[in-house]
Order: structure tokens, then C-alpha cells, then sequence
């Protein structure tokens, strides 16, 4: 019975640390991002719940393009021209979130879980950029 | 069986609410922007506003924050703020700009859809032009 909690534990463990974001960190990249273009706007998408609905990590999607995934405690950015845009992010419902850019704008998106009947629910909401820049210091990296 | 029945529905009813299929909608009507040539003055709002659309989360206005004209619709001049970001919410998320008209709320105008989203009955504010 110790044999078989001590897996079950090592396989949570797993689950867990493969499952999360293991690049460098917001704090120490976002200086060395490259420059905006004139006339883009950036916006930032931040995962920073670590552990809850961890398994779940759907595509994030600007206008049904793949750019990203919603890794737990992960980060990336992409760049577009001044227009409107939506986030969305599909599990067993599509969730999307719409918003408009600026040029030299910053924006940031954070993915928030929630309860859902089969699978958990992420949905993207627009964050000022204050709290943003606190919560996103300590997400890492995600490539595509 | 009955238990497990009554096991079942009740975790039935545990799990329904954390659903929300796309359930929740911003009822939302055609709009004709209008950049705005001579625009309103700038106002800042002096009490904390909460808005509902019907949907079950209400947008949240803070005191303090700065207002700009930038346009109007049918239901009255547009405002948009720096100091915080205007959403409206029901199953998706809509980024919005304020709709006021005779220092009320009449709604919000969501500029990706290019649609109003009214709030009815109007809310009054306390606004101090600047």
C-alpha cells in the first residue's frame, strides 16, 4: 500500500513539474525583448496559476491563429499592427476575449481556469498593466 | 440504487454551475460611431460605479479615474479612460468604452464589434468636468 502511494505521489510530482513553464523568467527576459515596430502593439499572456487545472493547456489563438499555449506559470508575447483583435482559447467551450491595440501599445492577457463539466475552462481577460507587471514577474518563457 | 442515485444527481448539481456554456450573452445592438470633432469635456468620476448589463458580472467603474471624449453613437458621447481597463462580460469578454448622455450611463460601445451594448434603466453619475 506504501509501494502504491508513493508512486501515485511521484507520478503527481511529474505530472506537475512537466507540466508547467520551465523558461527563463518575465523579470529576467523582458529587458532583452526585441523592440516594438513602429506602428505594432505587444501584447503579453500570462498563465500564472501554477497548479490548478494544470493538465489543462489549450492553444491561445489571436483571430483563430495559433500564436501560443496556456502553460501553467508560462508567458509569451506576440506583436500585430494597431487594429482590433480577439484572444480565444478553446477546451469544451471556446472563450474569447476582444480587444483593440493601439500602436505602441502594451497590453497584457492574463488566461484564467475554472470549473467546467468534463474539462476545466481558460479564458483570457485583459489585466491593467500595473497588476499585470506584478503578476507576470515570476512566468516563464513559453515558445510556440 | 436510490443512494447512488442521489449520489449522482448531487454531484450533478455540483458540477452544472461550474459549466457556464455559452449561456451568458451582452445583449448588443447595431451602433454608428462618430468620431467626435467638437468634443465634450474631459470629466473624472467621483464615485465607484457598478454596471450591470443583465449578464451576472458587472463592469466596475473607479473613482478618480480621468474620462476623454472620443466620439458618439446613438445613445450619447463616447469616454474612454487610461486609467483602467472597460471591459463587459457574459460567457466572452468585450473590451468597451463608456456611452453617456445627461451625466447617465446609457451604455457601452464595444469597438471591435462596432455594436452598443445599453444599460438599462440609465445610471446616474457624479462627474466633475475638468
Amino acid at each position: 500500500m506504501k509501494k502504491l502511494f508513493a508512486l501515485l505521489f511521484i507520478a503527481g510530482c511529474a505530472v506537475l513539474i512537466t507540466g508547467c513553464a520551465s523558461g527563463p523568467k518575465y523579470s529576467a527576459l523582458h529587458n532583452t525583448e526585441p523592440a516594438l515596430a513602429s506602428g505594432n502593439a505587444r501584447v503579453y499572456i500570462y498563465r500564472a496559476s501554477h497548479v490548478f487545472g494544470c493538465a489543462v493547456q489549450p492553444d491561445v489563438k489571436v483571430n483563430d491563429q495559433v500564436v501560443g499555449c496556456a502553460v501553467p506559470g508560462g508567458y509569451f508575447f506576440f506583436d500585430r499592427p494597431a487594429g482590433n483583435y480577439q484572444v480565444s482559447t478553446t477546451t469544451e467551450v471556446k472563450r474569447t476575449l476582444s480587444l483593440a491595440l493601439d500602436p505602441g501599445q502594451q497590453r497584457y492577457v492574463r488566461l484564467n481556469i475554472g470549473m467546467g463539466f468534463f474539462v476545466g475552462h481558460v479564458w483570457p481577460e485583459l489585466i491593467d498593466n500595473p497588476v499585470a507587471e506584478k503578476e507576470i514577474q515570476n512566468c516563464h518563457y513559453t515558445e510556440k | 440504487m436510490k443512494d447512488t442515485l442521489k449520489f449522482l444527481n448531487l454531484v450533478g448539481a455540483l458540477l452544472m454551475p461550474g459549466c457556464a456554456f455559452d449561456v451568458s450573452y451582452v445583449k448588443k445592438t447595431p451602433a454608428t460611431f462618430m468620431v467626435a470633432k467638437a468634443s465634450l469635456p474631459d470629466f473624472v468620476l467621483q464615485q465607484d460605479v457598478k454596471v450591470g448589463l443583465g449578464t451576472g458580472f458587472p463592469t466596475r467603474l473607479n473613482r478618480g479615474t480621468h474620462w476623454h471624449q472620443v466620439g458618439s453613437t446613438e445613445l450619447g458621447a463616447v469616454f474612454v479612460t487610461q486609467d483602467q481597463i472597460v471591459t463587459v462580460e457574459a460567457s466572452n469578454i468585450y473590451e468597451a468604452q463608456l456611452i453617456v448622455s445627461n451625466q447617465c450611463i446609457t451604455g457601452f460601445y464595444l469597438p471591435v464589434e462596432k455594436m452598443a451594448a445599453p444599460v438599462s434603466p440609465p445610471i446616474h453619475i457624479i462627474q466633475t468636468v475638468n
